[in-house]
């Protein structure tokens, strides 16, 4: 009986430890500070084109340091309609594609932990081809630490958009994103989580030389559910991870995009945020606040 | 005829003190034929100084012309409309007779045929372009300015990226057609980053 009872004392005891070890998601979100932020349909900017000045007038100011909020936090909705449409940046406009999708954003942190919530309304179904049929929706978030990747700083994940990868226009099938100067070593990459609804799992990778979608070891769970027409997704992600994780710490700034393939969509043709940045116990755009 | 001097001709007599004409009667015919004679080649001028006569060759009708009818400078809400002297020709006199003589070569490319088709046109297009961008640079972009100023822009009623731009423009020293160039025509094919220096 003695015995009986401490085994079971004792495994109490490892279960609580191994959940204080790996922390847990705030039990009340609506507690937590939300962000709403627009994803929109960026077609064929690739940042080649970005970075055009001949296509681009922002170009000479994305230059100057100003960054793509600067110019076009309060349009980007109206960027998307433009763009699926055709009118601009998509030579084979899908009919029904929705221009944009707003996102709640939510983030917050314990010792050991980054906890971001995402949610946002299923928009209507284009009826176009499933180009991934196993999944109707992938959310993504990507992280950048010190803005050792050009463009991460004042663009999100367009450091890692370019005009040959595929799904492009006249691309290679086998060509992913990727960074200019990518290295492990060196810091030049970006962290890459992602959820697929239809698989229902998580990945773990990054963006250097090539997209990579295993081997990180931050992640630790990330789990969605569609209530109604409403998408949550959660994610719970370790601080510190291994190699291609971003090391996160409280009081730094580091960037930050989100991107949905929503509509069984594949490569290119999804939604994805202007560059933002989330602070750990900082203040910028979105802040994971100590729970 | 022998003149006081002896001497015979037109310039003679242009030079001989008029024995039958008072002075009175001498200036006012001088004052009448100078206003018919600076009244006719002003009437002139200015008649090669509207949106009909650019548009009476094919060249501008049927290449530049369609393009701008799309834009903003062609219909707005407010009615008010730049047609293509306006952009094209300075206002001061000094300027226009200046843009008027280099004009004149224009006609020689018409006599010859040298953008007389849509290809021989697109073939040189990127060239005109940067001629007439060239000389908006020097001139602080003065046609524009006729109109426009950023002191008197009203940054409020912009759009976050015309009001940012528009700021960085006033810090920089930039001139408008630094970054509206295409704002009444196509954007040539093949420009370069120099192009948007």
């Amino acid at each position: 009986m003695k015995k009986t009872l401490l085994s079971g004392a004792v495994g109490a005891a490892l279960v609580l430890m191994t959940s204080l070890a790996q922390g847990a998601a705030p039990a009340d979100w609506n507690s937590v500070q939300a962000t709403e932020i627009t994803l929109f349909y960026p077609g064929t900017s690739a940042v080649e084109w970005i970075t055009k000045g001949t296509e681009h007038g922002g170009a000479r100011a994305l230059k100057k340091g100003e960054t793509c909020m600067d110019c076009h936090s309060e349009e980007v909705a109206n960027m998307g309609q433009l763009i699926a449409s055709g009118k601009k940046l998509e030579p084979s406009p899908i009919a029904g594609k929705a221009p944009s999708i707003k996102v709640k954003v939510q983030a917050a942190h314990d010792d050991e932990a980054l906890y971001l919530r995402f949610s946002w309304t299923q928009p209507p179904a284009s009826g176009g081809a499933k180009m991934d049929a196993d999944n109707p929706v992938k959310i993504a978030y990507m992280l950048e630490a010190g803005g050792k990747v050009e463009l991460a700083e004042p663009g999100g994940c367009w450091g890692a958009c370019h005009g040959d990868a595929r799904t492009m226009p006249g691309a290679a099938d086998g060509k992913t994103k990727y960074v200019k100067g990518g290295s492990l070593a060196d810091g030049v990459f970006y962290d890459l989580n992602q959820w697929r609804s239809g698989e229902n799992k998580a990945y773990d990778g990054h963006i250097a030389t090539e997209r990579v979608m295993q081997g990180g070891q931050a992640l630790v769970s990330a789990q969605g559910k569609l209530d109604g027409d409403t998408w949550t997704v959660e994610f719970t992600r370790k601080l510190a991870g291994g190699t291609g994780d971003v090391l996160l710490e409280p009081g730094k700034v580091y960037n930050f995009g989100v991107a949905i393939h929503d509509d069984n969509s594949a490569g290119r043709y999804h939604h994805v945020s202007l560059g933002y940045h989330l602070g750990i116990d900082a203040a910028p755009d979105i802040t994971a606040a100590r729970q | 005829m022998t003149n006081l001097h002896g001497k015979k001709g037109f310039f003679a007599r242009l030079r001989r003190p008029s024995a039958k004409y008072s002075v009175a009667t001498l200036l006012l015919v001088g004052v009448v034929l100078g206003v018919l004679f600076w009244g006719g080649f002003n009437t002139a001028l200015e008649a090669t100084n509207t949106e009909a006569f650019c548009i009476s060759c094919h060249e501008m009708r049927d290449n530049v012309y369609p393009e701008y009818k799309e834009t903003i400078h062609y219909s707005n809400r407010t009615g008010v409309r730049a047609t293509c002297p306006d952009c094209h020709v300075p206002k001061n006199w000094t300027y226009k007779m200046i843009r008027k003589v280099q004009a004149s070569k224009e006609l020689w490319g018409k006599l010859v045929g040298t953008i007389d088709t849509r290809e021989k046109f697109e073939a040189k297009r990127l060239e005109l372009a940067r001629h007439e961008w060239q000389r908006m640079k020097a001139s602080d972009s003065r046609e524009c300015r006729n109109c426009h100023s950023l002191a008197s822009m009203n940054s409020d009623a912009q759009k976050q990226r015309a009001r940012k731009q528009h700021a960085t423009a006033l810090e920089d020293s930039m001139t408008c057609i630094d970054c509206h160039k295409g704002i009444a025509h196509h954007k040539p094919q093949g420009m370069t980053d120099e192009d948007e220096e």
